[in-house]
């Protein structure tokens, strides 16, 4: 007799079979690649280089070790560069994970107390910018930083005050040592990402039963009492997705960087995925590109354990 | 029923695969059909002219059939990177001179046949800028169709002349006086440069500035072994401080406000540029794309001294790829398209490019006719020679020339502080590369 929540025969059968498609999918489109990437960072491979005969490995393209690896800790431009963009990437991911919280939660919360109708109403105009493509954000953020005849500086002029030289290009401008770039790229991306972690927050607040609040109430809680000791807790698993959601986003900028600023002014805003990418494509150091996006790896791995480990709930309501 | 026995099975079998096999045999024969694949990227002048020659190449080789496929920029280089460990590239390859020898050395490319050409006869035929590009080791590997120019040409605004009372065209002797035009027509709103008067700050214009500065005045960029670089040396060291002071003193360019967007040639076309130093390539891109905005495209002087002397990219031919199985039927594409006159010269009439065939630049009319923005800068070309083997074109010009050069335009790092670390930065490539 099978035991207490095994399957039958027939069940296995139906699993296996609506399961191996997208296992033999997800092998040789993930985890092929992947494995590829490991066994790259091993190499100085180029693919202008025929190399030998086992995947172009080997010969001209040979076995370097772990050299790719310590490579990165020396002066060369592009190590340089490297180490600059894991700065940047970090700074990116840790200004943006505490701005998009602090606008998103609240507003959650003010836009699901709200009637119905204006709720959808808002839930569908914040939801407008994740559904945008980042491309279009981007050249749009591009056109409102605009030095000249952008409509940031326009209207900081029309209320008498002096805008900044550029946004986007001035190497020597920063805010509490921040570059200037960096902190409008984290505008433009909190603008586009900001309604995804909404409508979650907004799903989640949605879903905390209504009796644990009538309970609070009975006992003489506060709105603020509530919202720390019943609102939050209850709301902890959503806050764990969220933030290991938009900690993935960040570690992973690319495309408002690449066509907002090309990781100028001076590598300022340079993102590991940018350097990845150029390193990869466009400098043809395949080897080289794969070591580097085995550290993203790493870290990402990092994150995502650190962040289960201390933002885990054992229970569900 | 009636049965049949396996002999008697195995003479139907027989009987009907000899009838099938005479079926199929040819009452005379024919020539036969190839099929080869031709790549490009996406320039709707280049695929254009490309298409034309190619159905005329079929119409005149009915038994080849060529097919043309095109990729936007990025993905056409993703593409060759992707397909040729696989082995599944085109035959013919249209690619930028500059990426041949690596491709080439790497074992990816075919040698020229020597009864397609040899590099003697090349030369001959061929200038040396571009055809150098091609020359990788002492073999030849394909050929190219344009003379890649990014030197001492500029695009210039008729308006701004005008608005700032400068005879227009120019014709400068020397960049004192071109400095005093851009002056007078740079212009602000408050302290944001609005107009300015001299646009160099690009990543190829930097570029070529600082290889063709260093060459006008009798240096070379290449230390004495020929692989590493010299960019400590007086002539560099000049070269950084002039373009220093043209942005910072004579402030005939914001580096921080014309770069990105208002980079090279988009701001000029945008009416904010006076005098734009770039390739004449960037006319034609002006004659199609903006076709509203007016503009002359002039030859400059030498930034230093009298004489004309530059490093040039080579520029975009045709290669064959070593994995094709009709080598015959590629080369007889390529040769079609680089080395007939006709084509070449049609080829360089449609994308508006220099034609790297010296024929076609010695009877000059026809291009001219098409092209007369070329003009001016014809003469210039015998004086151009390859950039050479920089380890990492793309890498130099981009991550190491430009941004250090910006930075002492910014103000951010001394003429002296960025020669040093240009030098540095493009020796520890040249080690790096060269180690692994």
């Amino acid at each position: 007799m099978a035991s207490p929540g095994s399957l039958r025969r027939s069940q296995r059968r139906f699993a296996f079979s609506v399961m191996t498609p997208i296992m033999i999918y997800l092998m040789i489109f993930s985890l092929l690649p992947m494995i590829w990437a490991v066994i790259l960072g091993f190499f100085d491979y180029s693919p202008a280089r025929v190399g030998g005969t086992i995947f172009g490995l080997g010969e001209s393209n040979p076995f370097v070790g772990i050299r790719n690896y310590l490579d990165m800790f020396n002066d060369s431009q592009p190590a340089t560069v490297f180490r600059k963009s894991v700065s940047n990437t970090f700074l990116f991911t840790f200004l943006i994970l505490p701005l998009n919280l602090a606008i998103t939660l609240p507003l959650a919360i003010i836009i699901e107390r709200s009637h119905a109708r204006v709720k959808g109403f808002f839930r569908a105009v914040y939801f407008l910018p994740t559904v945008t493509s980042a491309v279009a954000v981007a050249l749009i953020w591009g056109a409102i930083y605009n030095p000249q005849a952008g409509l940031l500086n326009s209207m900081i002029r029309t209320i008498g005050m002096t805008p900044p030289k550029a946004w986007l290009s001035d190497p020597q401008a920063f805010v509490m040592g921040i570059p200037l770039a960096m902190i409008a790229l984290i505008v433009a991306h909190l603008w586009q990402d900001f309604g995804y972690n909404l409508v979650i927050f907004i799903a989640a607040l949605q879903g905390i039963p209504q009796n644990l609040r009538d309970a609070a109430m009975v006992d003489g809680a506060n709105e603020q009492q509530m919202f720390w000791y019943v609102t939050l807790p209850l709301l902890q698993p959503t806050l764990l997705f969220v933030c290991v959601m938009t900690i993935l986003s960040s570690l992973q900028m690319f495309i408002l960087a690449q066509v907002m600023t090309a990781g100028g002014p001076r590598e300022q805003t340079t993102t590991m995925l940018m350097s990845i990418y150029s390193n990869a494509f466009r400098y043809q150091n395949m080897g080289w590109a794969a070591a580097m996006s085995m550290v993203l790896f790493g870290i990402i791995m990092l994150f995502t354990i650190l962040q289960f480990r201390f933002l885990r709930s054992d229970w569900e309501y | 029923m009636r049965s049949y026995s396996p002999v008697r099975w195995l003479v139907l079998i027989m009987a009907l695969v000899l009838a099938s096999c005479s079926a199929a045999a040819p009452a005379a024969p024919v020539a036969e059909q190839v099929t080869i694949r031709m790549w490009s990227h996406q320039n709707s002048a280049f695929n254009k002219v490309n298409q034309e020659l190619i159905d005329q190449f079929m119409k005149e080789n009915p038994n080849i059939i060529v097919k043309y496929e095109t990729f936007p920029y990025d993905q056409f280089i993703r593409t060759l990177q992707t397909s040729m460990p696989a082995g599944t590239e085109a035959d013919v390859i249209e690619m930028f001179g500059s990426w041949v020898c690596n491709y080439a050395t790497g074992g990816r490319l075919q040698e020229t046949p020597a009864e397609v050409m040899s590099y003697t006869k090349a030369q001959e035929i061929f200038y040396k800028a571009p055809l150098d590009g091609y020359y990788c080791d002492g073999k030849l590997y394909g050929m190219p169709n344009e003379y890649n120019l990014e030197y001492s040409g500029a695009l210039v605004n008729p308006e701004l002349y005008k608005a700032a009372g400068i005879a227009f065209p120019p014709e400068y002797k020397d960049y004192n006086s071109l400095i005093a035009d851009a002056k007078k027509m740079t212009a602000f709103s408050g302290e944001t440069m609005t107009t300015a008067g001299f646009h160099y700050v690009g990543g190829d214009a930097l570029g070529f500035i600082m290889l063709g500065g260093i060459l006008e005045q009798g240096g070379n960029y290449f230390a004495d072994d020929g692989k590493h670089f010299n960019f400590e040396s007086k002539e560099a060291l000049n070269v950084i401080s002039t373009l220093t002071r043209y942005a910072r003193e004579d402030k005939v360019i914001d580096p921080t406000l014309f770069s990105g967007d208002n980079g090279l040639p988009g701001a000029f076309f945008k009416n904010q540029v006076g005098i734009a130093y770039i390739g004449p390539w960037a006319a034609g891109v002006g004659l199609v794309d903006y076709p509203d905005v007016k503009f002359e495209y002039v030859a400059l002087p030498p930034m230093f001294g009298s004489e004309y002397k530059f490093a040039a990219d080579a520029g975009w031919g045709k290669v064959v790829s070593t994995n094709t199985k009709h080598s015959k039927e590629a080369w007889m594409l390529q040769n079609y398209l680089t080395i007939n006159r006709a084509n070449a010269l049609k080829f360089n009439q449609i994308s508006g490019t220099v034609p790297a065939l010296k024929e076609l630049v010695d009877n000059p009319a026809e291009i001219l006719a098409v092209a007369p923005y070329m003009q001016p800068i014809l003469k210039l070309l015998p004086h151009g020679q390859y950039l050479g083997n920089v380890t990492d074109r793309d890498q130099l010009f981009y991550e190491i020339i430009a941004k250090n050069l910006t930075d002492a335009l910014n103000g951010t790092m001394t003429p002296e502080q960025a020669a040093a670390k240009m030098n540095a930065e493009a020796n520890a490539m040249v080690d790096s590369k060269a180690s692994k």
